[in-house]
């Protein structure tokens, strides 16, 4: 089946309701409604690997890797801001290694706010926002001799990352740091569980912010994800029963969800009129 | 709010209604709209603007090593290393492409009269443009002065390259492919002029495409000897030593150190210390022994391995489409969702405080 190129109307349909529960969440949350979010161990560990830090006098490193300016950075930038917050309370050193220049500017930002937001702007150093390379090996090599000479107390590796995973990972540990890692790249997670103390899988990344801050605008979302996830969930349970069906009977192949999304107006129009003509006759 | 924020915001909000109309909207009515013909352009603002923080980043490097240098802090000279680095590779990079900018204009030259004589031949079928140029002799008299100064200045260059050519067959060979594809073009061009060309009827039209296919091949036959030039000029080889030669090799030698992390890596998690590392360590020996050869197997393990290889690439082909499959499917399903979320959140500009710099005011 080739890519999607323009919107269907089960796409819209998805993105409505997404957006629905988005602005529904976002409302039970402006009148006060508490949303349970679940404990997550490698969260824990990060304030931990801060306090750690903190009592070694060691500094904390913080990279987003390869990861660009999209939803992702903006998930790690979440933590990165609560990290930050402590780091500046605790007067601890802060260094966020940097590949993309495009996103250096925004980490400037989030950093410079946490410093302020807890009164200690003037704390702020601009030179521990590192831009190392734009090249993958040299970033990688560049980030081993920063954990290195820094002799990092802990290593927080949020974010997309690709072969040098193992690379910064190894580094971290050579030097002993507490290391948490939350990758959204599934080929990484495997290498980062090896050589990470904790390591968040997937959407946990995007859930690590709102743990830590409990923002309601951020628990908001993630609830609204949780619901939409659910959604998803249903059509692959319905996409299992078709399939199955569809051993018996092929016309089951045409109620798939995958069929349902992909579908354009054209062929939702066709199945309209055949399904009048049928109820008609 | 002040009014960075609120700028911000609406820049992010139309970026957003773009793209999303873009998507929503079949290519039928982008077409009618204008927006598909102008898509590529918008997209390539959107490039540039990326581009532009490329200038940060060395702005970070030249202040963040710079000071280092200058005070004389621990590490300064590595930091000497990278600038000097920075501003050999910046130069010998800059005198490379200024070096193969004027090799292309020249080429381009060549090229145009191929191009040229090709024109000359479509405006005369097209009755719309015939009489919106200049008259067929005086184009054909343009063309033949232009070929001529050009076959002159290249001609020039075939002979002093040919007193100084070294024992390179390569380059000679490239050399004669000219001086051929010269002898012809000039033909052509003779023919042409002798011709007297007015108007282009079948006879003439056919001496005008025997031209076009004759400056084709010069234009080629240059190129490529223009091009082989450019690869021999100082700052090229210096490119290659530096860029060829240091900087890929030493990124090869970064990646090759994976190969001894994975082996630490692995002693670490195959460790059996719970059941979780008892399952993940017996997956890993079945996905190993199934990548196995037969051969392999039944040499150093005998009929146990014969047996093995009966099933081992089954089972491993199980554990890695379906269940590895299936984890693989759902991180990127949840990402995904999440994902959309906050770009939903981000493109509203439903901020967190995280993001917001509304404190500043």
């Amino acid at each position: 089946m080739g890519g999607l190129e323009h919107a269907t109307p089960g796409v819209l349909a998805v993105l409505a309701f997404a957006g629905w529960m988005l602005f529904r969440h976002l409302a039970h949350a402006a009148n006060g409604h508490q949303q349970f979010i679940r404990r997550i161990p490698g969260v824990d560990a990060i304030e931990s690997a801060v306090g750690r830090c903190a009592e070694l006098g060691r500094p904390v490193v913080f990279t987003t890797a390869l990861t660009d300016v999209g939803p992702v950075l903006f998930a790690c930038l979440g933590v990165l801001h609560s990290i930050a917050k402590r780091t500046a309370q605790y007067k601890l050193k802060l260094i966020v290694p940097q590949y993309s220049p495009e996103a250096m500017a925004i980490v400037e930002d989030t950093v410079r706010e946490a410093y302020r937001s807890v009164g200690r702007g003037a704390a702020f150093d601009p030179k521990s926002i590192v831009f190392l390379s734009s090249e993958q090996f040299a970033f990688a090599s560049g980030y081993m001799g920063l954990v290195h000479r820094e002799h990092a107390g802990a290593a927080f590796m949020f974010g997309v990352f690709a072969g040098e995973a193992l690379v910064l990972a190894e580094a971290g540990q050579q030097v002993g740091a507490r290391q948490v890692a939350a990758s959204v790249s599934p080929e990484q997670v495997a290498f980062f569980i090896c050589t990470c103390d904790y390591t968040l899988i997937g959407e946990e990344l995007f859930g690590a912010s709102a743990y830590m801050s409990r923002e309601p605008v951020q628990v908001a979302a993630l609830a609204a994800q949780d619901r939409v996830k659910l959604l998803v969930g249903a059509f692959v349970v319905l996409g299992v029963l078709c399939a199955t069906a569809a051993q018996f009977n092929p016309v089951w192949n045409s109620l798939m969800p995958h069929q349902l999304v992909l579908a354009d107006w054209s062929m939702w129009k066709t199945w309209f009129e055949s399904l009048f003509s049928r109820v008609w006759r | 709010m002040d009014p960075r924020t609120k700028l911000i915001r609406i820049v992010t909000l139309l970026g957003g209604v773009y793209f999303l109309v873009y998507f929503l909207l079949p290519k039928s009515v982008l077409l009618q709209l204008g927006i598909q013909q102008n898509h590529e352009s918008i997209s390539n603002g959107f490039i540039v603007v990326g581009a532009m923080a490329i200038g940060l980043g060395l702005i970070n490097l030249l202040v963040g090593h710079g000071a280092k240098i200058v005070f004389k802090r621990a590490g300064w000279s590595n930091s000497a290393a990278l600038l000097i680095a920075l501003a050999v590779m910046f130069f010998v990079t800059c005198a490379q492409w200024v070096g193969s900018l004027q090799s292309s204009y020249d080429i381009r030259e060549v090229q145009l009269i191929g191009e040229f004589a090709s024109r000359i031949v479509s405006d005369d079928q097209d009755a719309s443009r015939r009489d919106t140029v200049p008259s067929v002799s005086q184009r054909i008299g343009a063309l033949v002065g232009y070929g001529q100064s050009k076959a002159a200045f290249m001609r020039q260059m075939v002979e002093s390259q040919d007193a100084s050519l070294d024992s390179q067959e390569s380059r000679r060979a490239l050399l004669d492919e000219l001086r051929i594809a010269l002898n012809e073009f000039q033909v052509g061009l003779d023919g042409l002029e002798s011709s007297r060309v007015a108007s282009l009827g079948e006879g003439n039209r056919a001496v005008m495409e025997d031209l076009v296919a004759r400056a084709t091949r010069l234009g080629g036959a240059y190129s490529a000897l223009r091009q082989s030039d450019q690869t021999l000029t100082l700052f090229s080889r210096l490119y290659g030593v530096l860029y060829d030669g240091l900087f890929v090799q030493l990124g090869a030698a970064m990646f090759s150190l994976l190969g001894v992390y994975i082996a630490a890596a692995a002693y670490r998690a195959f460790r059996v210390k719970t059941v979780e590392s008892a399952l993940m360590m017996s997956a890993a020996v079945i996905v190993m022994l199934g990548q196995i050869s037969a051969v392999f197997l039944m040499l150093h393990l005998g009929s146990f391995g014969e047996e093995a290889y009966r099933f081992l690439p089954k089972v491993r082909q199980w554990l890695l489409e379906v269940p590895n499959s299936a984890a693989f499917r759902a991180i990127r399903l949840g990402a995904g969702v999440a994902g959309l979320m906050l770009a939903i959140r981000m493109w509203l500009s439903i901020e967190s405080k995280s993001f917001s710099s509304d404190k500043r005011g």
